[in-house]
Order: structure tokens, then sequence, then C-alpha cells
């Protein structure tokens, strides 16, 4: 990891997962037995960034510890749609930043800042 | 997984809480079928749903394994004057209680709106995607 662009690229690809990861929960919130499925990229980005060195991150996909319900299916739907709203105003914002780096780069090669 | 991959998967959520509404609304059009006594009963019908994709990776979203069937024995009835009915007066009807599917359709028709708020939350990121570096 070294650059704000590279961190960011990795936080798109990453919090994409994630809304995929929620988009599965909810498709299978019906399914006998089925145990949730959470992502998590941020701590290992983290990490990626602290290392002197640059360090490389990797998304981690874990199952949720929840208590299942009778049929074995632990998916809390409130919790899953919420988190389906984060991701995406999530995912914007880290698209609005890194078109803000591409502007900033464009103005200084001699571009248009906005 | 393919390039828009939640909007797939949100896909087939909507595909399965459709084919459950499909099948609670075919249980409660038969509730009052008839049957002579040396045949089966209408039996109830539930989709199977079983989450797709990998162990161990993001799954791929959820499919309907097929359609389970339930009871047919029914519940005999004595209706001498129905067209079905035998010797003693007796016919069969479908053991489908309206009230549990009601409860199923409307689970359905959460499931439902569940997968297509979530479709088009992933449909405003993608757009949002697509504004990089314009």
């Amino acid at each position: 990891m070294d650059g704000i662009v590279d961190v960011l690229q990795y936080a798109v690809d990453g919090v994409n997962q994630q809304q995929q990861a929620t988009a599965n929960n909810l498709a299978n919130s019906q399914t006998p037995g089925y145990t949730a499925q959470d992502v998590d990229f941020a701590t290992s980005l983290q990490q990626a960034i602290d290392s002197p060195n640059g360090g490389t991150a990797s998304a981690v996909v874990s199952a949720d510890p929840a208590a299942p319900a009778t049929n074995g299916n632990n998916v809390d739907t409130g919790n899953q749609l919420v988190d389906a709203q984060q991701e995406t105003l999530q995912y914007q914002t880290t698209v609005d930043m890194l078109n803000a780096q591409f502007r900033l780069i464009s103005g200084a090669a001699g571009g248009s800042f906005s | 997984m393919s390039l828009f991959g939640s909007l797939d998967i949100a896909g087939s959520g909507i595909d399965a809480a459709q084919t459950w509404l499909n099948t609670t609304a075919g249980n409660i059009a038969n509730m009052n079928d008839v049957s002579p006594m040396d045949e089966a009963a209408y039996g109830e019908q539930t989709p199977v749903f079983v989450p797709s994709g990998a162990v161990g990776q993001i799954g791929d979203g959820v499919s309907v394994a097929g359609i389970a069937e339930g009871d047919t024995t029914g519940i005999v009835q004595y209706d001498p004057s129905s067209p079905e009915a035998n010797a003693q007066g007796e016919v069969r009807v479908p053991d489908v209680q309206l009230g549990s599917q009601m409860v199923d359709m409307i689970q359905a028709q959460t499931d439902y709106q569940a997968n297509a708020s979530v479709f088009a939350d992933a449909k405003t990121a993608y757009q949002s995607a697509l504004t990089l570096g314009t």
C-alpha cells in the first residue's frame, strides 16, 4: 500500500465485497441452516497503512456469530438492511474521494482542478 | 462473481421470494379442492431454498432446489352432496391452513422487499463508480 489512490481503490473493492456479502445474507434470509457472512477489510487495510514498508491488505470472510433461530438461520434482516445502506454511502464517499484525488492530479499536471 | 455481483445476488433473492409468493398463492387457490377418496388430495407446496456459491467465499445468492409437497392424505370430510363423494359420503380436502399460508405470504413479501431494496442500494453504488474519472 503506497499512495492514497491505492488505499482508496482497495477500500472501494472491500466495500463492494461487503455489499455482496450483505446482498447474499438477505437473499438467504429464509434459507434453513444458513449462517450469515461478515467481510472485514478495514482492519487489514489499517495494518497495511501503518506498516513502515507498505504491507498488503486482504479481506477476510467470517461467519456471523449471532445465535441461529429454530430453523438454523441467523440472518438479522434489520441489521443487514442497515448495513446495505451504510455500505452504499461508504462506497459513494470513497468514489468521491477518488475523484477528488484524480482532479488534484489533473490540476497538478496543468489541467483543470474542477 | 460477475462485474455487478450484488445485483445478481439481490436478483436471486427476488426470484426466490417470487417463487414463494407463487406457491402460497397456489396453496390458497387450491384450499377448497375436493378429491374422491381413491385419489390423493392437493399437497401443500413449499419451495426449498439453498444457498449458492462455494464454501469459505462470499456466496452467490440463493436458489430454489425444488418444491416440497406436503401431506396428500388430506382431511377426510363428510359431504354426501359432493359429486366426488363415495358411497359413505366421504371426500378428501387438502390439509392447507389459511392462517399459515397468510403468514408465509407476508414473509415472502417482506423477503421480496428486502432484496429489492438491496438491489436499489447496489445500483446506486455502482452508478457512483461509473462517475470515476469524469
